[in-house]
């Protein structure tokens, strides 16, 4: 009894606390936070930030080599520099991310739709306001630069989904059309700059679109025909991708980028040199961003590179394979033109690296280290998690609606 | 109609829709595999480059550092020279915007050893010069801090010895193209740039710390006895391995200098001596060998010089009495000696001074060697005095490895500089034969414990050796002032494991070695103080209760009163 009497306010109290935990993000918790937590692709979400932790790992690794380039006599970066920062980018980006993947699907498009407008008008400033990097002028800002086109990436995929799903509603609309008359122009804007890697990207965005959106055989065949035209072209005519094509394909001076890129991906082996044990990073310019995979390859060596292509393969395939259950066209077109912007960036990256592809100038997404370019990443995360949502209960009513979804509709 | 009109619209456009979602769909797995696709790819590429390109590091030695020229350590892993990276300072004159009087004032602040004039001519030339090589870095910072763009720092490879000149004639040099110029760098060039041998030093037989004393106890006893130069050698019996190596006086490796070459000459290998009685027991042994020798009690007629061919033998310490083979060495007769290279006769002792390879130059794994100064003709005369170490020129090297074989039991093996593993040893081959061998032991501790080697003793270490101090050959005859004083030593006599050669050149006999230049009183005494340093280290302990047994032979020695 005396027993009893002792315990039983302690067990009162752990059992309205594990009732309120329980409950919490439960399925009879009707919150907006356990709604969106219901709804969200969850495994999507895993593996992004699995990427983004991946991401931090690399950057200890390549930061000293980059904070030691860059440093200079009167200033000495420390050489976790560029992991720090990119700890207070992820603490905006990944809050960012969320936010947006909150959105119901209507604001999302409202809100990609005016960001494709807004960042529109910015990169038409970009030759009159930016200012030139690295030979290109593709920034603009004041104080915090941004480039505007990082983030017209994931508008641009959203906005010509949208345009293309309304031929549903009235098949006479000549989408298609419109659709290549706004990438042309934006690839124009582009090529001002110049800037050919983000032109590759709007180009996959959008010919990945009109391909889902039941562009005819022959027109596809023209238009690869017109990729490969169009990159022959900037071959002849753009001295920097002359340069670069030239190199992949003859193999440059010891000392360009591809070859330190090569040099810094084979010193591992197949196991690696060992976190901070690598030595060729050091001479390896962008190691911190473009050549990232590299650097992962010398310290922690092939197999983890490989996993990491596997891991990117597993995100695309998990969100394509997720769209097979879904029956608004819309939602279709913009979730795969998002995960196509990822997926292809990140494959071009890697192919880079593995001097598979003539050196762009292209980040690996949310690996690299990205500054505002992983604000604009996040927010291209964040639309494609807001829209693959789904409730979970009407996907199997509708999907399923031949086998037990019927009878556990009627029963 | 309208209503028909419109519902057959709406119909229409839900199959339009529902095929455009499938098609969506289809080609949606179309762009999966397109990315499958690249993904394989990317995977194969991966796997290509890890199986079939070469990468440098592989994970268990990421942190190793392979040198452009293999470091040298002695055989305990002591470091004895190693590659680094040094600045060195070159001008290019017509880069130069300051003035250039007022630069070579600043420039003989920093370098005080070089005139203002100096640096003015070196400015003034019209080709880039170097200023400097193998600068420290504070001192590359203060003629970087006088801000002119004409001097630049190239970084090279240069060659440290952190011993300095501790065993520089073993060890020897690397000239400015980064070329071994002697000694092991010169003999050992070519591997120690080998691609796949840089990265492990390359272990000399060399032990560092034995190699620190004999310097030390040659160089004092150099300088005490105002003699004009002084080598050393310390063999393996068993192996050849050359544990320690001196020739004196010595340089530093780090810098050389104009002046230095006579400096580099390796005494021990490269230089040849009349090296005197320490022939005699060579002699001694042959005679042992061939049987000409069968009984040590024997006695030979020592009353009087030799006279033969106008040439005169005589004993330095003369007994004037009938010696027998004992008292011949431990009295060092010239006499008994000459007389039983003749009972020997010519060819059998070219036969042994053949098979000891003193017709050839030392055999050693090094390039500065020297041939030997053979006799023109081989008659009776010669014959005697070779006996005794007169009429030969040979090296130490030559000596220390004669010694070796006549106390290891009889074999004879080329001397190594490399530490030899267990299987590395060559077999040699035999000159004497073992029982031969253990007759010198007791002989030569003979010679130490009753005769002129007593200033070799060193208690405990159950030294053995034999005294030699030849007079320099000088316009046909020898000049009796000018000594080769050498000691030929072994220990411990009871289970020989090294030889210790000591030899002193031109002592000028000063009050040091009591007025006196013959090697009891020059070459022995480094003997009796390094053997004791030494012994320790090489595992030889001294103990009184351990010795050769001599008490078969001791009653073979006349004592006057006795």
């Amino acid at each position: 009894m005396s027993d009893n009497a002792v315990k039983r306010p302690s067990v009162v109290f752990s059992e309205g606390i594990s009732r309120r935990f329980s409950n919490r993000l439960g399925r009879s918790d009707r919150s907006q936070l356990s709604i969106w937590f219901w709804e969200i692709d969850r495994i999507a979400l895993s593996i992004m930030l699995i990427l983004m932790a991946i991401g931090l790992i690399a950057i200890a690794a390549a930061s000293p080599a980059t904070a030691e380039r860059l440093s200079t006599d009167r200033v000495t970066l420390d050489p976790l520099y560029f992991f720090y920062r990119q700890l207070r980018w992820l603490a905006v980006g990944i809050p960012v991310m969320i936010v947006v993947s909150m959105l119901p699907k209507k604001e999302a498009r409202r809100l990609a739709i005016l960001a494709m407008i807004g960042f529109g008008i910015l990169l038409m400033l970009v030759p009159i306001l930016g200012e030139s990097k690295n030979g290109a002028q593709r920034w603009i800002g004041y104080g915090l630069t941004i480039q505007p086109s990082e983030f017209l990436k994931p508008a641009f995929a959203v906005t010509i989904a949208w345009i293309l799903s309304l031929k549903v509603r009235d098949p006479s609309l000549p989408v298609t059309l419109f659709s290549g008359f706004l990438f042309a122009s934006v690839a124009c804007l582009l090529m001002m700059q110049p800037n050919l890697g983000a032109t590759i990207v709007f180009f996959g965005i959008w010919f990945v679109l009109v391909l889902l959106a039941g562009l005819s055989a022959q027109i596809i065949a023209l238009t690869m025909a017109g990729g490969v035209g169009g990159l022959l072209g900037a071959y002849f005519l753009y001295p920097t991708a002359t340069a670069r094509i030239n190199s992949w394909l003859f193999g440059g001076d010891s000392f360009d980028q591809v070859s330190l890129a090569h040099k810094t991906l084979t010193n591992g082996g197949f196991i690696g040199a060992g976190p901070g044990l690598g030595t060729a990073k050091f001479r390896l310019p962008e190691a911190h961003t473009d050549y990232i995979f590299s650097v992962v390859g010398e310290e922690f060596g092939l197999f983890a590179c490989a996993a990491i292509a596997i891991i990117y393969l597993i995100l695309i395939g998990r969100v394509l394979m997720r769209l097979q259950e879904e029956n608004d066209l819309f939602t279709s077109l913009a979730v795969t033109g998002l995960v196509a912007q990822i997926g292809g960036q990140a494959m071009i990256n890697m192919a880079v690296n593995l001097q598979l592809f003539p050196s762009k100038g292209m980040t690996l997404p949310f690996v690299s280290y990205g500054g505002s370019s992983m604000i604009a990443l996040c927010f291209a995360a964040g639309l494609l998690l807001a829209f693959s949502r789904r409730n979970p209960y009407l996907d199997r009513s509708l999907t399923n609606r031949d086998s037990q979804g019927l009878e556990w509709h009627t029963g | 109609m309208m209503v028909v009109a419109k519902g057959q619209e709406r119909v229409r456009l839900a199959t339009f829709q529902s095929q455009a979602l499938v098609v969506a769909k289809v080609r949606a797995i179309v762009v999966l595999l397109l990315f499958l696709l690249a993904v394989v790819a990317m995977i194969s590429r991966l796997f290509y480059i890890g199986a079939f390109e070469e990468h440098n590091v592989a994970s268990n030695n990421g942190t190793l550092y392979i040198p452009p020229r293999g470091d040298i350590v002695d055989r305990n892993g002591v470091p004895l020279a190693r590659t680094i990276q040094a600045f060195a300072i070159r001008v290019v004159p017509e880069k130069i915007i300051g003035d250039k009087a007022v630069l070579s004032e600043q420039l003989a602040e920093i370098f005080p050893d070089t005139s203002a004039q100096k640096f003015l001519q070196i400015l003034n030339r019209d080709k880039p010069t170097y200023l400097r090589r193998r600068v420290v870095p504070e001192v590359a910072n203060r003629v970087h801090a006088l801000g002119e763009v004409g001097f630049d720092f190239p970084s090279e490879n240069e060659r440290f010895y952190p011993q300095h000149s501790l065993g520089a004639h073993l060890l020897g040099y690397v000239n400015a193209d980064e070329e071994g110029a002697m000694g092991v760098e010169g003999a050992m060039n070519s591997l120690l740039k080998q691609e796949d041998m840089r990265s492990q030093p390359l272990e000399l037989a060399m032990d560092a710390r034995v190699q620190a004393a004999l310097e030390q106890e040659l160089g004092s006893q150099m300088l005490r006895l105002e003699a004009k130069g002084a080598a050393g050698i310390i063999l393996d019996v068993d192996s050849g391995e050359v544990i320690a190596l001196a020739s004196m006086p010595e340089f530093n490796p780090n810098k050389i200098q104009k002046g230095d070459i006579p400096r580099q000459l390796n005494a021990v290998t490269n230089n040849v001596y009349e090296l005197g009685s320490t022939f005699k027991p060579l002699t001694v042994a042959a005679a042992l060998d061939a049987g000409t020798v069968t009984n040590l009690a024997t006695r030979y007629d020592a009353t009087e010089p030799i006279r033969i061919a106008g040439f005169v033998i005589k004993d330095d310490h003369p007994q004037n009495r009938y010696l027998n083979v004992p008292e011949t060495l431990v009295h060092s007769s010239n006499i008994v000696t000459a007389r039983l290279a003749d009972n020997l006769g010519a060819e059998r002792m070219q036969k042994l001074v053949r098979s000891l390879g003193f017709d050839v130059p030392p055999e050693i794994d090094l390039n500065q060697k020297a041939q030997p100064l053979w006799p023109s003709k081989w008659g009776r005369t010669n014959n005697m005095t070779i006996a005794y170490g007169h009429g030969i020129s040979v090296t130490p090297m030559h000596l220390a490895s004669a010694y070796a074989a006549m106390v290891n039991g009889g074999i004879w093996r080329p001397a190594s500089i490399k530490k030899l593993r267990e299987s590395e040893i060559p077999a040699g081959r035999r000159v004497f034969k073992a029982s031969t061998s253990a007759r010198m032991r007791q002989l030569l501790r003979m010679i130490v414990v009753h005769g002129t080697g007593r200033s070799a003793d060193a208690e405990g270490f159950r030294i053995g050796g034999k005294t030699g101090s030849a007079e320099k050959p000088e316009d046909g005859g020898y000049n009796k002032k000018s000594l080769v004083s050498t000691f030929a030593a072994a220990f411990p006599m009871d289970n020989p494991r090294y030889v210790v050669i000591s030899m002193i050149d031109e002592p000028s006999g000063n009050a040091a070695s009591s007025f006196q230049r013959t090697a009891a009183y020059t070459a022995a005494p480094v003997i009796r103080n390094l053997v004791p340093r030494i012994g320790p280290m090489l595992g030889v302990m001294p103990d009184k209760r351990r010795d050769v047994n001599i008490s078969e032979l001791t009653p073979l020695l006349w004592k006057a009163g006795g």
